[in-house]
């Protein structure tokens, strides 16, 4: 077995899961390797929560096999000490005050870090003897990540974590996770339906859509490896094998191949990684 | 993971131990009133004379509807226990998302279970117990009056059964919530299912957690004259035993085991209501019962306890179980 920092945080196989009749999520492949901060993109009802519920061990798989670093999702306690989640609406006891919270933090993780969470909570500007049902719904998703990040875990799990903030509050929001995973030296892995979201805060992408990956990998790799190219339709019939269209609206094209695969008199520019998602989910949503 | 389980069940608890309060206090006056009350009647029978059964029953008269209406507020605390404090416990959380919180802090998911179910069991267990020993000191003088601790009502809201029962229907409670994932549903499906073991357990299983002893009782005049019911195929039913618990009984048979002849029995029977008695002792019969005997009360008590302790501990093994491999 290799050393525990360089087991991936994900490592998927055929990984799939089916609600009844329903898949969620099919025949999903993925390997991440440590330390990276992954967007997980896709429409609606891609199959995200799906995956990072997965992720967790919130749910069990219905076939394939799942490690989260090196290890089955929320095997022992000693495992659930190393992932940190926040659920999708971040969940909180609306009856308990957020003071209540960091405690409950302090006696359910074993490596809590109450300097941190102290930290974070002053810095957010939360009230702690607040009761945590008034909080509003940025303040609410706060104290989420505070909980979540002061156990100091390896591997940060955020499903949608800002749908649901005002553009101010998301904006403080994804600049505390980014602090955060700097600050811990962990992974992270964040789902959202907002590209913009995911563009500014991720090195890694998985591109979601119905219930299957569509294509997953380093964005600097990803970028490089796929252009937009001006060409006829017909034109693109002459590109190599190994190269491949993603997407061609009969003007132009997302294509992927090393650049040198083009055809020199092709007008070739670099895709934009909002470009490159698109045209990935227009071709999974294609019947 | 006991202060959380504790912090989430502040609210309850209060509730419970004020509700408990009130009843409690209402039972050590009730308590203090029956046993003024038996002393009166002592004295009232020992200063006129010649048996003290009309002073008992006029003693038995002024406290019986009371105390059955506490009997029902013991047989259905258990339940509220279940329905209220069980049922919530995890689908409270299942409603609210809150276990997307609580399950990925660094606790298992059945050690979360285990500890909630004893901080929160051992408080009904608690509410249970002190209901129950208060009611069994307050109905004491009552209850020796009426000799009759095996009766299903009196055997299950007198002394320990009462905290097993609570923990029985707190953990039944639990788990339904567990499998049913709803408030609602879960409390109906623990009502019901707790009003069926209580229906079965005191009329199928209680009679024989012991082998019963097994007895002739003459029926003698006096024995027939307290008799419930004497049926035309020389059945009987009503049959005491101060203190025991008839199990079942035969028909009346005669000294040589074989049934009465039925033309002397319909002879006696139509000698009119007076005779009856007297002309039945003149047969020399008898009923083969099996009993329980009154020495048995309390090691009935402990192994009916420890079968619905028995019970809530295969339940919360079935909980922890299912909650682990929960199919969200």
């Amino acid at each position: 077995m290799p050393p525990d920092d360089l087991l991936p945080i994900l490592r998927a196989d055929g990984l799939t899961k089916r609600y009844g009749k329903r898949t969620a999520l099919t025949d999903c492949d993925l390997d991440i390797p440590r330390g990276r901060v992954v967007g997980l993109v896709g429409p609606n009802g891609a199959g995200k929560s799906t995956l990072l519920q997965l992720c967790c061990g919130l749910i069990a798989p219905s076939a394939g096999t799942l490690a989260v670093l090196g290890a089955p999702p929320a095997a022992s306690a000693a495992h659930l000490a190393r992932v940190g989640f926040v659920a999708q609406d971040t969940p909180v006891y609306s009856a308990l005050s957020v003071a209540d919270h960091l405690r409950m933090g302090e006696r359910l993780n074993p490596g809590w870090d109450a300097g941190l969470a102290n930290r974070r909570i002053a810095a957010v500007g939360l009230n702690p003897g607040q009761r945590a049902g008034r909080l509003s719904g940025g303040q609410r998703a706060q104290l989420a990540l505070t909980i979540a990040a002061a156990k100091r875990p390896d591997l940060l799990i955020f499903d949608e974590p800002a749908a649901a903030l005002d553009p101010l509050a998301r904006s403080g929001f994804l600049r505390n996770l980014t602090e955060f995973v700097a600050e811990l030296g962990a992974s992270a892995v964040l789902s959202s339906h907002l590209l913009g979201d995911i563009e500014r805060v991720c090195d890694y992408l998985i591109v979601l859509c119905g219930s299957r990956v569509q294509l997953a990998g380093d964005v600097r790799d990803l970028l490089a490896t796929h252009h937009r190219v001006v060409a006829p339709g017909p034109e693109l019939d002459r590109l190599s094998a190994e190269a491949e269209v993603v997407w061609a609206d009969g003007t132009g094209a997302v294509v992927r191949a090393a650049a040198r695969q083009l055809p020199a008199q092709w007008t070739v520019r670099p895709v934009e990684l909002e470009e490159l998602v698109l045209s990935y989910l227009t071709r999974a949503a294609r019947p | 993971m006991i202060w959380m389980s504790w912090r989430q069940f502040r609210t309850p608890a209060l509730a419970g131990a004020a509700a408990l309060a009130v009843f409690g206090g209402y039972l050590v006056i009730l308590g203090v009133r029956i046993r003024h009350g038996y002393g009166d009647s002592l004295e009232l029978c020992h200063r006129q004379g010649g048996g003290c059964a009309a002073a008992m029953t006029d003693f038995q008269n002024r406290f019986a509807s009371q105390l059955y209406f506490l009997d029902a507020v013991l047989l259905m605390l258990p339940a509220l226990i279940g329905l209220f404090w069980g049922a919530p416990l995890v689908t409270r959380e299942l409603e609210a998302g809150t276990h997307r919180l609580v399950w990925n802090q660094s606790i298992t998911r059945g050690r979360w279970l285990t500890v909630k179910l004893l901080v929160v069991g051992a408080a009904g267990m608690v509410l249970a117990g002190v209901a129950s020993l208060l009611l069994t000191w307050a109905a004491s003088p009552f209850d020796q009056v009426a000799d009759n601790r095996f009766s299903t009502l009196l055997f299950g809201t007198r002394n320990i059964v009462p905290i097993a029962y609570a923990a029985f229907a707190f953990v039944l409670g639990t788990v339904s919530g567990i499998l049913v994932r709803r408030t609602v549903p879960a409390m109906a499906l623990t009502f019901l299912v707790f009003v069926v073991i209580q229906v079965l357990v005191p009329n199928v299983v209680r009679p024989h957690l012991r082998t019963p002893v097994t007895a002739a009782q003459p029926m003698t005049a006096e024995v027939v004259r307290n008799l419930g019911f004497l049926g035309q195929h020389a059945t009987v039913a009503g049959l005491r035993i101060p203190g025991a618990w008839v199990v079942s009984g035969s028909q009346l048979r005669a000294a040589d085991g074989e049934p009465v002849d039925q033309h002397s029995y319909d002879n006696c029977i139509n000698a009119g209501f007076d005779g009856v008695a007297d002309c039945i002792a003149k047969l020399d019969l008898h009923v083969d019962i099996a009993y329980q005997p009154v020495d048995r009360y309390w090691s009935f008590q402990w192994l009916e306890s420890a079968l619905f302790l028995g019970l809530a501990a295969l339940l919360a093994a079935v909980g922890r179980w299912r909650i682990n491999g929960r199919r969200t």
